[in-house]
């Protein structure tokens, strides 16, 4: 029964790859111009950069819509809303106990939701513009919840209104105290709380140091790096947003959530905010005695019309999309389309996400070293269970530990800083080659491992054979794998075919086919289950071409 | 302004790393030390554990000025957030009149209290990340160089981390560190650098690579035997077949190389944790008192893993106390005191306290000033060193008054550093075996200052 381990010691001992041909995406002529039908492998491609997760149903809507018809019919769902499901449940004894189901309707939208490409881009924007569960909004699932919706409703909104909601929603005032921030009291030492002001321009919007329109550093004639903004300007913003908490409240300090005030944008309160006059980006000045909605209004549009904003956000989403190295011409391409969509509107997010879909280089006819990215580990569990109909004899997935496994969860970042950085650059050969790879700075020796446990528990035993399943645990149905698993080639050309696309490198098929010589094919789950899991762990299911 | 002087890593940069150890043996007159291109092994055991307070250490409430005039300026500034004077835990260095009890402890801290007056803690008073000393004129003329971005929380971080200034260094000095010596440590079973608390710039170095594993250790991996009679034998040759085979992508590559390490050391690790010593010590239940604990551990199985030098970083996060401080702050600072006085305890019970530093590091100090319920980021700011080896009970560098517009107050009460986070890491450098010549490997920007040794350490 072990005799296809030869054929395994071999190929340890001689090292053999197995590459040749294995990657067949590599061999492919240049891009068809649009007559020629798009491949089962590019609708895959299309699919993992725009979907939480290919599947064959999936892609054939693509190759029958084609790529701009398919996003322009996503471009017009309504969004899957996680508040009213909330809201519908009865309150539990601890608030916090909804979070998990607010992880629940967050992977049912993902999962299931008509809207994929919009629900795939809201999991982009709660990675730019954080909150988290982690820390004092874990009693208040209502509120990121309604913060998720809020994403999801200006997902292909204007970028302008985006950060007028995520400025006033009450999730982001507690997360970054920006809630109960009140004007100076020079008496006491008090100035207004900087959190805020400092994330908005540094993480949400323009970042540290002036960008060129494709994104590369600007430089002084002393060749070094321009700040955007320094301490005077921060406090400059952290004066226009004193005065607001929870709106309704009949207090300003020490103002409490309400399960109705946690929802809707926070209110002002003039008399807690500062009249003076505030220095913002390049020199514009606030003068004093506005209002504090007329501050904020002038403060916004003031890092709207920022010039980083665009390619700002451009490396930023196509990053989250597409490739974690995205070229100078591509970050300029969408960074145009930024700054006007064509009709003279800047900050048009719809046309921004198409414009990144429809690159050349996000179906590159050559592919290159640094062409894709690794997956987040959160989409390579979507992705399965797209795959294989991952769901659970209650219907919900409860899986608030995800953060725990995965190094990621919906609303579950440590830090406003996100679960990686966006300029991370692991040691060796990727940052020997100046580029990036943010997710790998969560796929540490521990997670990986985390992660590769799982997928042995959800494969062997979280599946639809499984006769002692919880009312929760989410399971996966190979039933029809099961059928064919006699046929070992039969049964890695289904699951390569289901998983990736039809692509799968010599390497791993050989590896599959000698561990399943070695188990009887009357044992098909253990086949099935066998072919999945090292499918799911292997480095070319991880990347994202 | 700053000397650029051609050193080893430039070298090794300029030469190609494999190339570089034969061509030091015959390049003459290069000043290097003996710690690379020899095998010679260190002949004793030292550890270095790096406890990093994520989100910015309001410290200024750590350690408290206890005179009657240094308290008044420190009450004055602070308003709403000083602590009591009497209820500041007293504390008197060795170096100022007994009986005189100049400095306080943040009163959740009484166990840093005992440590301190027993000779086996220090701090280090208002250090940060500088490139050189710089004055308030200075910095505001911009007529030195400084480290960029300052108050930001990753950018600071990335400073402590590795001490890079203006530069764009990826490196950590952990890592670099760990370059130095890897000729030296080649028998040990796992890396010099290791992380309980994710991936670091810290550890990050060119030639070696740090071990990332969790809390209380890696984890096994369940699907994997090493028993060659059982199928999960194979399972594990063919998923370490996967692994090893080429890709064409470079993001496989990175990510298959990640596999492989937690293949090579899941077993070897997680066997020293579980046959570790028993500890009497009893760790705090908590995410610090958990990853000190595995620490303590794998100190205690140091010769059955060969090793001779480690660096392990463990993190928590909660410092960036923006609003509710003052609720907050006795959880967080006696969390800190409590875990590391019982790693301290450990070591004893190991027989190891003299062979192990714990330190602090943190984001930044944080303003003197409130912004009604909490504070913003800033710059200095305090840390502690606790282990058998700390010449304890004293307080190193400058210890400045905490007043608003003082000669080092930049705004609002972000304090410019009177020591260099540079000094602070050469000196546990020099301690666990740098030699002097290559402190400025460690420390790239030692040589600005005039002690490059703070004299903490035995």
């Amino acid at each position: 029964m072990k005799t296809k381990l030869i054929s395994l010691f071999v190929s340890l001992l001689l090292g053999v790859a197995g590459c040749g041909g294995g990657s067949g995406g590599n061999k492919q002529p240049p891009p068809p111009p649009p007559p020629v039908p798009i491949t089962k492998a590019e609708a895959f491609q299309f699919l993992n950069q725009a979907t939480f997760g290919a599947t064959e149903m999936a892609a054939n809507d693509v190759i029958g819509m084609r790529y701009a018809a398919w996003i322009d019919d996503q471009l017009q769902k309504p969004a899957s809303l996680q508040l009213p499901h909330i809201q519908s449940l009865p309150l539990p004894q601890f608030m916090g106990q909804l979070q998990a189901d607010r992880v629940d309707i967050w992977f049912r939208n993902a999962l299931h939701g008509d809207d994929q490409l919009r629900q795939r881009v809201t999991f982009a924007l709660s990675e730019i513009m954080v909150v988290s569960q982690l820390g004092a909004l874990n009693n208040q699932p209502y509120s990121l919840a309604s913060y998720y919706d809020m994403l999801a409703r200006n997902a292909f909104g204007n970028y302008r209104d985006l950060i007028e909601e995520v400025t006033l929603h009450p999730s982001m005032g507690v997360y970054l105290s920006m809630l109960g921030n009140e004007k100076p009291d020079a008496a006491n030492n008090i100035r207004p709380d900087e959190n805020f002001a400092r994330e908005l321009m540094q993480l949400f919007s323009i970042g540290l140091v002036e960008l060129n329109l494709d994104g590369t550093v600007k430089t002084d004639t002393q060749g070094q790096p321009i700040p955007t903004y320094d301490q005077s300007i921060i406090e400059g913003f952290a004066h226009v947003y004193s005065g607001w908490t929870y709106a309704g409240s009949p207090i300003f300090r020490g103002a409490r959530a309400t399960l109705a005030s946690q929802v809707i944008p926070m209110q002002l309160w003039q008399s807690f905010h500062d009249t003076g006059p505030k220095t913002l980006l390049n020199g514009f000045m606030i003068p004093a005695g506005q209002l504090g909605e007329q501050d904020l209004a002038d403060a916004l549009d003031n890092v709207f019309n920022h010039p980083n904003v665009g390619p700002f956000m451009a490396i930023r989403l196509i990053q989250r999309l597409v490739t974690s190295n995205p070229s100078p011409g591509y970050v300029s391409r969408v960074a145009a389309v930024f700054n006007n969509n064509g009709q003279g509107v800047r900050g048009d997010l719809g046309a921004v996400v198409r414009a990144i879909l429809l690159d050349p280089e996000a179906q590159p006819a050559m592919r290159m070293d640094l062409d894709g990215k690794i997956k987040e580990p959160l989409l390579r569990l979507t992705q399965l269970w797209r795959a294989y109909d991952g769901t659970s004899i209650s219907g919900r997935y409860p899986f608030n530990f995800a953060y725990i496994i995965f190094g990621q969860g919906p609303l579950q970042a440590p830090h406003v800083f996100n679960f990686f950085s966006p300029f991370y650059s692991p040691p060796g050969e990727i940052r020997n080659s100046g580029l990036v790879a943010p997710e790998l700075e969560i796929a540490t020796e521990y997670l990986n491992t985390y992660v590769t446990n799982y997928m042995l528990g959800q494969t062997f035993g979280l599946n639809s054979t499984n006769e002692n399943l919880n009312p929760d645990d989410v399971y996966i149905n190979f039933e029809a794998e099961m059928a064919i698993a006699a046929d070992i080639d039969l049964l890695i050309d289904t699951v390569a075919g289901k998983l990736l696309g039809g692509q799968i490198s010599d390497t791993l098929r050989n590896e599959i086919a000698g561990m399943l010589a070695l188990v009887p094919e009357t044992d098909t789950v253990i086949r099935v289950a066998e072919t999945i899991y090292f499918v799911v762990t292997s480095p070319e299911y991880a990347y994202q071409r | 302004m700053i000397m650029k002087k051609i050193n080893r890593r430039d070298f090794i940069r300029t030469t190609g790393a494999a190339a570089a150890a034969a061509t030091f043996a015959s390049t003459p007159g290069l000043a290097y030390s003996q710690s690379i291109g020899t095998s010679a092994p260190f002949d004793d055991y030292r550890a270095l554990v790096c406890v990093f307070l994520h989100g910015g250490n309001d410290s200024f409430n750590m350690l408290v000025p206890n005179t009657t005039a240094e308290y008044s300026a420190y009450a004055a500034s602070r308003q709403n957030l000083a602590i009591a004077q009497q209820d500041l835990l007293p504390i008197n260095p060795t170096s100022l009149p007994a009986g005189s009890n100049p400095f306080g402890l943040h009163p959740s801290m009484a166990t840093t209290q005992t440590l301190f007056e027993s000779g086996n803690a220090a701090f280090v008073a208002n250090v940060g990340p500088l490139v050189e000393p710089t004055t308030k004129d200075q910095y505001f003329n911009k007529s030195v160089i400084l480290p960029p971005q300052l108050f930001s929380h990753n950018d600071q971080q990335a400073q402590w981390h590795s001490l890079k200034g203006a530069s764009t260094s990826k490196t950590g000095w952990a890592g670099r560190i760990a370059d130095l010596i890897r000729a030296s440590v080649a028998n040990q079973q796992m890396a010099t650098n290791a992380s309980l608390n994710g991936t670091t710039l810290f550890q990050s170095a060119d030639e070696t690579i740090a071990y990332v594993m969790g809390q209380t250790g890696p984890l096994p991996f369940t699907g994997f035997s090493n028993d060659p009679g059982s199928i999960l034998f194979d399972q594990k040759l063919a998923f370490e077949s996967i692994v090893n085979a080429q890709y064409d992508s470079i993001y496989e590559r990175g990510f298959a190389e990640i596999q492989r390490r937690a293949i090579d050391a899941a077993d070897t690790v997680s066997q020293a944790i579980a046959t570790a010593p028993t500890l009497n010590t009893v760790f705090p239940n908590s995410q610090l008192g958990m990853q000190l604990e595995t620490v303590a551990k794998l100190i205690g199985n140091k010769d059955q893993l060969q090793m001779q030098r480690q660096i392990f970083f463990i993190g928590i996060g909660g410092f960036d106390s923006h609003d509710d401080q003052n609720q907050n702050q006795p959880g967080l600072l006696g969390g800190v005191s409590d875990a590391m006085s019982a790693f301290y305890a450990a070591t004893e019970e190991l027989n190891l306290a003299d062979s192990v530093t714990a330190f602090t590091q943190s984001d930044f100090g944080r303003t003197l000033t409130s912004n009604g319920d909490g504070t913003d980021h800033a710059w200095g700011g305090n840390q502690l060193v606790v282990g058998g080896a700390v010449q304890g009970r004293d307080i190193y560098g400058a210890y400045p008054v905490l007043e608003l517009g003082g000669d080092i107050d930049t705004g609002g009460g972000r304090m410019i550093p009177t020591t260099s986070a540079d000094q602070l890491a050469a000196t546990l450098a020099n301690w666990f075996g740098i030699p002097d010549v290559d402190l400025d490997i460690v420390a790239p920007n030692i040589d600005n200052f005039v002690q490059r040794d703070l004299g903490f350490m035995v």
